[in-house]
């Protein structure tokens, strides 16, 4: 039995290739950053603004293994998952937490283009600007 | 026209009671660290286990000023928002990240107790820490604001604050 919802939907498009690796148990686990973009109207200018959020993605399994197969940087695609955020040792030793989203659903979007950016899709430069490279998520037997 | 969807929906229960705040223009901010708990399966132990995840809330104006009026601690919430990530400075003068739901609706659950346990959607699932107990942050790595850690993000300046920091 459920105590809570914890649902999270996207549709954004992808800002580099898909990283798949496998686990030692066999496992497959592929991550990439989603950019999902709205407008607004800016009250002081009268300007409408952009706004670019970016995700980091966690899928396992059958749907990483689809993942890493069909996506590619610039593929639109919805996901569906939950909210988790992790632990992690910074290089000076500090604890540092990241806020992933672990996706158990997947659409493709966008027709069947191979992926290349799409015109309307942001330009990106890795993985968003992190300082610090993130370890991959690296639990072996992700609780599913 | 969006060119996306950034949605968060949750079902939870608040750690501690919200901290509200009021902006330069006038307007309230009110933050909130809220748990969300689901239980698995283990196919090795056949037991069934507990995952709380915590996340970090952000109200802006009405609904800040609601929240901040009825919400306590324990208190179960729906939310309806987007997720933001956003950076700031840590002690050691490195770049964090924090990634915040910023809630655009939100309804009261679980009648009208004031929020310290007399609700019957906790305090008897088991392994749960509600109930008018203490929240365990720790136990699921989760930082909670104002809660002493050493280098805790600070709160949201105001809902239009990201747009020219985040380096991306």
């Amino acid at each position: 039995m459920a105590r809570g919802i914890n649902k999270v939907i996207l549709i954004g498009n992808l800002g580099q290739d898909p990283q798949t690796r496998y686990t030692p148990s066999g496992g497959a686990v592929t991550n990439f950053s989603l950019a999902t973009t709205d407008s607004r109207m800016d009250k002081q200018s009268g300007q409408r603004q952009e706004r670019t959020e970016w995700h980091r993605v966690v899928m396992f399994n059958q749907l990483a293994e689809v993942a890493g197969q069909y996506l590619r940087k610039g593929s639109q695609v919805y996901i569906e998952g939950r909210l988790q955020t992790r632990k992690w040792r910074g290089k000076n030793g500090q604890d540092r937490y990241t806020t992933e989203v672990i996706a158990n659903d997947m659409q493709m979007l966008g027709g069947r283009g191979e992926g290349g950016p799409l015109p309307g899709a942001p330009a990106v430069s890795g993985a968003g600007g992190y300082d610090e490279e993130i370890p991959f998520f690296d639990d072996d037997s992700p609780p599913f | 026209m969006a060119r996306g969807i950034n949605k968060v929906i949750l079902v939870g229960n608040l750690g501690q009671d919200p901290e509200t705040r009021a902006l330069p223009s006038g307007g309230a901010v009110t933050n909130f660290s809220l748990a969300t708990t689901d239980s698995w399966m283990d196919k090795q132990s056949g037991q069934r286990q507990d995952r709380t995840e915590w996340h970090r809330v952000v109200m802006f104006n009405k609904l800040a000023e609601i929240a901040g009026q009825y919400l306590r601690k324990g208190s179960q919430v729906y939310i309806e928002g987007r997720l933001q990530t956003r950076k700031w400075q840590g002690n050691d003068g490195q770049d964090r990240y924090t990634t915040e739901i910023v809630a655009n609706d939100m309804q009261m659950l679980g009648g009208r107790g004031d929020g310290g346990g007399g609700s019957a959607s906790y305090g008897g699932g088991g392994g749960g820490s509600y109930g008018g107990g203490q929240p365990q942050p720790q136990q699921n790595s989760r930082p909670q604001q104002g809660g002493g850690q050493q280098s805790a993000p600070p709160p949201m300046s105001g809902p239009d604050d990201f747009d020219d920091d985040i380096p991306f």
